[in-house]
């Protein structure tokens, strides 16, 4: 198993310059003039970024005055009792709020989790393994939807925090399961 | 789904900060208008007369907890200086000095700029050459949240397009990167490799479209822990998306999926980022990372498949059969 593991790193420093070099040198081979058509393709990245700014305005100043209400402390006083009934620690239920609101926001929990508890301690590794399987829902909903202007975004949102839940929910047990 | 989500958090920060700034109004956390007792230690042969002085300050020694109502003890002998004129004496405490809960407080709502915690001295007693006891007051600090949550809200606004305008440079370049791979036919090769697997998921776009490319592209990105080259590439699967959609406010069933599936985040090797906090201790995680990301990213289909089913998401697809008659939902 650790060898399928390191091959997967080694594939994954290959794949950007493979495709850096190999969509030009095969357009060239079939005769596409690659400089002209990368100018026309390229153009769009400011329209994108720009069309994405209303969007990312919307959702990430209402996560920022969330977050800083202290909104967190009231719900992990309030479910404390009922977290610690299905065994989740209380430590990381910051993390289960934050983590489909803001990506930096839940990144500053882990390091914030590391200092306390240091990286070993099974919290760390619950908060890491919720980190790294899965995204910013939000964020990349904003990005995605923003960039070709789709507002009435219908049953996204309920898909995305769906997988979240239960991404968040057991990545305790897993976590448990295989350290604790 | 998402107005009344993106109300909530608008609704409930108000909430909650109203809550937690009455809170303290009504415990009294930050002692307002109450002078505390300061200790001051005064370096060797100190003139009583300078306009200002370096000193160690001991704030409360016979009882921080107490006075504060915290639980925790208060701080050790702190750096400061003396500021003494005609009108008064003043305490500054040193810069950025780690301060106990609530002076930290007190200090970050009062002195945002410098981040140095000011007072005014009262009853000022020099006892000897070396020290003195006084009383400080400080700026009063009420409704800290409600300050916060404006404050957040702006800075965050900010941030957004600071984040936005970081992506130009790197949309800019997959885009053109696919524009080649677009007009060299590469991507159609992708599309007939990759689409007997996609296109049960994507049942909505059409044979041989290169939107299947696109989605092929940023999945595999994704995968492998790009997360820089995957948003680029989702993009350009979102714009191929919206020329397949009738209605360009609403979103498709395909673009459902996609964003699903990059929101359940398909990561194999895990995200730069959680790579440079955890450092080498990551590779103890590569299992549990890897077991929870499938079990989400199979969640993640069934939901947008599940949920796709129900009349209310039915009605609104904009591919749906009659065609659309009145804007109807505002979902």
């Amino acid at each position: 198993m650790e060898s399928v593991r390191q091959a997967i790193d080694l594939l994954s420093v290959f794949v950007i310059p493979t495709l850096l070099v190999g969509f030009p040198l095969y357009g060239l081979y079939r005769r596409v003039p690659v400089y002209e058509e990368f100018v026309v393709g390229a153009k769009e990245g400011f329209n994108v970024a720009v069309r994405i700014i209303p969007y990312l305005v919307a959702i990430l100043f209402a996560i920022g005055m969330f977050r800083a209400s202290g909104a967190m402390d009231f719900l992990v006083d309030g479910l404390r009792p009922l977290l610690s009934a299905v065994g989740i620690p209380p430590e990381v239920f910051p993390m289960m709020i934050i983590r489909p609101l803001t990506g930096s926001g839940s990144a500053a929990i882990v390091l914030d989790l590391i200092q306390q508890f240091g990286e070993d301690s099974i919290i760390v590794k619950i908060a890491a393994t919720m980190f790294g399987s899965t995204e910013t829902t939000f964020y990349v909903l904003a990005v995605y939807f923003g960039s070709v202007g789709v507002r009435k975004t219908r049953h996204a949102v309920p898909a995305g925090l769906a997988a979240d839940f239960v991404a968040l929910v057991l990545a305790v047990y897993v976590v448990q399961w295989l350290f604790g | 789904m998402l107005n009344y989500i993106w109300a909530g958090l608008i609704g409930f920060s108000l909430l909650f900060a109203m809550t937690a700034d009455v809170r303290d109004l009504a415990n009294d956390t930050y002692r307002n208008g109450e002078p505390v007792e300061l200790a001051l230690g005064f370096p060797e042969g100190w003139d009583p007369d300078r306009r200002l002085v370096p000193v160690t300050v001991t704030v409360a020694p016979s009882g921080f907890a107490a006075f504060y109502g915290t639980d925790g003890r208060g701080p050790g002998p702190l750096d400061g200086t003396l500021l003494q004129t005609a009108d008064g004496r003043e305490i500054r405490f040193a810069k950025d000095v780690a301060l106990p809960e609530p002076l930290a407080t007190i200090r970050s709502v009062t002195s945002k700029r410098d981040n140095d915690l000011r007072g005014r001295l009262t009853g000022f007693i020099a006892a000897g050459d070396s020290a003195a006891t006084a009383h400080v007051e400080f700026n009063p600090v009420r409704f800290v949240k409600l300050q916060a949550i404006a404050q957040a809200a702006l800075s965050m606004a900010e941030t957004a397009v600071t984040l936005a305008l970081g992506l130009i440079g790197v949309l800019a370049l997959w885009m053109g990167m696919l524009q080649i791979a677009e007009k060299s036919g590469l991507l159609y090769s992708l599309v007939r490799f990759t689409q007997p697997v996609l296109r049960p998921l994507f049942p909505d776009i059409p044979k041989d479209h290169p939107a299947l490319g696109f989605i092929a592209l940023n999945l595999t990105a994704n995968m492998l822990g790009l997360g820089n080259a995957a948003t680029p590439l989702g993009l350009k699967a979102m714009e191929s998306l919206q020329e397949l959609n009738p209605e360009k406010e609403t979103a498709t069933n395909p673009m459902i999926m996609l964003l699903a599936m990059n929101t359940a985040s398909v990561q194999v090797v895990p995200p730069v980022l959680l790579v440079a906090i955890m450092g080498l201790a990551i590779n103890q995680l590569f299992f549990s990372i890897l077991i929870v990301t499938a079990v989400s990213l199979a969640v993640a289909i069934l939901a947008a498949k599940g949920l796709g089913r129900l009349k209310r998401f039915r009605d609104t697809d904009p591919n749906r059969t009659p065609a659309p008659a009145t804007e109807t939902e505002s979902e």
